[in-house]
């Protein structure tokens, strides 16, 4: 009897020990997606800057913010690149000085970039909004905050 | 009683994660993996047509990154401060086989990272596939070695005297390895190769600072900034005793940088004649030869350290 209850009791586990099985490798299959996102995406729209090889992406949802802080070197040319799934609708970013106040303003300009030159090495924070939405059904996308720099 | 119990609950949980599975199935932020490249483009299309990519959580929330130079940046910063090449700086590639940890494994696959961009950044064709080669024994060691394969390897070898070649190989590279350890939940090996590349920049840097430039003198001292984004990025990971290890051996670096003043001033962005946008103002840096010799002899400590 007790054999048959063991039997049941591991009948019972079996499907969810193995959906948390599929719900973990769904979770590291969506991270390996984001990687081949930005892969394709991203990087080519980074052109002739070399890329910082810093992986700054992630899976938002609407109403989601990121923020990375990053020093900048004096005399170096950088773009910075701001890509997101299509999904999330247009990100808008802003980069602040090391006081937080406002440098550059994505908002009303059709852009996902920002090209600039660092006259002096200075720390910089750069802060992206995933618009909200009404919809009833959410989606989430990759975020990824590029930076390349040149000459 | 307890048996009709059970037969309802188990289907209807059966249910719920059943439903749950196959929302996770559904959900999809990209593309189609590499190696179904050639069926890739069919794939993107299915996701952004049908746009099924149910959120696994409601709750906005603020996801903070942090990030370091890249050693190849380092090294570009380094030539164009007029620091001469000097080999006999750079790490021993016989070295590598011994580091049998995690924790050594990581930091030297930075530290010689860094001697690999600034191998490839000094035109150093043949030294350049020479320590690419032993980031890949790292690497295996790792179990990432698929990433450094040996079709890199010998593609690296066959542009090795393009350097703008040798550059996107290198960033590449280290793109997805940064990636991989993300993915793979590998915090700590990410932090401790940031920090090894970290640490073999200002090494590299620091080796000859009688002769050095001003220029390069200004730019050691800007480390700061980057030494407090490289413990911004190791705070941001859960503590391990490698981590914990690596934040005690950068103390005295820490230290010795804190004879170098920043002076906080606001920055503005203008226009240039040619269009350009210019950023200007930003922090003043002060620093004396005492501080920065302080730093490099600090900064020497942790690298043969972890370097022995």
């Amino acid at each position: 009897m007790n054999v048959i209850l063991s039997a049941m009791t591991a009948i019972k586990k079996l499907p969810l020990a193995a959906l948390a099985l599929v719900m973990m490798f769904t979770a590291a299959d969506a991270s390996a997606q984001c990687r081949t996102f930005t892969k394709k995406r991203c990087l080519p729209q980074l052109e002739d800057y070399v890329q910082n090889d810093n992986y700054n992406t992630a899976v938002l949802i609407p109403g989601d913010e990121a923020e990375l802080e990053l020093t900048f070197f004096g005399d170096r040319a950088y773009r910075l690149l701001v890509c997101g799934h299509p999904v999330l609708g247009d990100l808008t970013f802003q980069v602040l000085d090391s006081r937080g106040n406002g440098i550059y303003d994505s908002t009303d300009k059709e852009t996902d970039h920002f090209d600039f030159r660092v006259a002096n090495t200075q720390q910089m924070t750069i802060r992206v909004q995933v618009p909200k939405t009404e919809a009833v059904i959410q989606h989430e996308g990759c975020v990824s905050i590029m930076v390349g720099s040149k000459g | 009683m307890k048996l009709k119990h059970a037969r309802f609950t188990l289907p209807i949980r059966i249910a719920k994660w059943s439903s749950m599975s196959l929302c996770f199935l559904l959900i999809g932020c990209g593309e189609a993996s590499d190696s179904a490249s050639n069926a890739a483009s069919s794939s993107e299309v299915t996701l952004d047509a049908e746009g099924m990519m149910p959120a696994r959580r409601q709750k906005a929330f603020k996801k903070i990154f942090h990030a370091v130079p890249s050693p190849i940046e380092t090294a570009m910063l380094l030539e164009r401060s007029g620091i001469q090449f000097n080999s006999e700086s750079l790490h021993d590639l016989d070295k590598a086989v011994g580091y049998s940890t995690t924790e050594l494994q990581s930091v030297n696959l930075g530290i010689y990272a860094g001697d690999l961009s600034y191998s490839v950044i000094f035109n150093q064709n043949q030294q350049s596939v020479d320590y690419l080669n032993t980031c890949r024994r790292l690497c295996d060691g790792l179990g990432v070695g698929d990433i450094i394969n040996a079709d890199l390897i010998t593609r690296a070898d066959n542009n090795r005297d393009i350097r703008d070649s040798l550059v996107d190989i290198v960033t590449d590279t280290f793109y997805a390895l940064n990636g991989r350890f993300r993915e793979n939940g590998m915090e700590e090996v990410s932090g401790l190769m940031a920090a090894g590349g970290w640490i073999e920049g200002v090494y590299l840097g620091t080796r000859s600072l009688s002769s050095s430039t001003d220029d390069l003198k200004l730019r050691i001292a800007e480390q700061k900034m980057t030494l407090d984004n490289l413990l911004g990025l190791l705070d941001s990971y859960a503590p391990t005793p490698a981590l914990t290890a690596m934040k005690q051996a950068l103390a005295p670096v820490e230290a010795a940088f804190a004879g170098v003043s920043i002076t906080e001033n606001p920055a503005a962005a203008s226009a240039a004649e040619d269009g350009t946008v210019i950023i200007s103002g930003g922090p003043e840096v002060k620093y004396d030869d005492a501080t920065l010799a302080a730093i490099s002899e600090s900064i020497a400590a942790v690298r043969n350290q972890y370097a022995q």
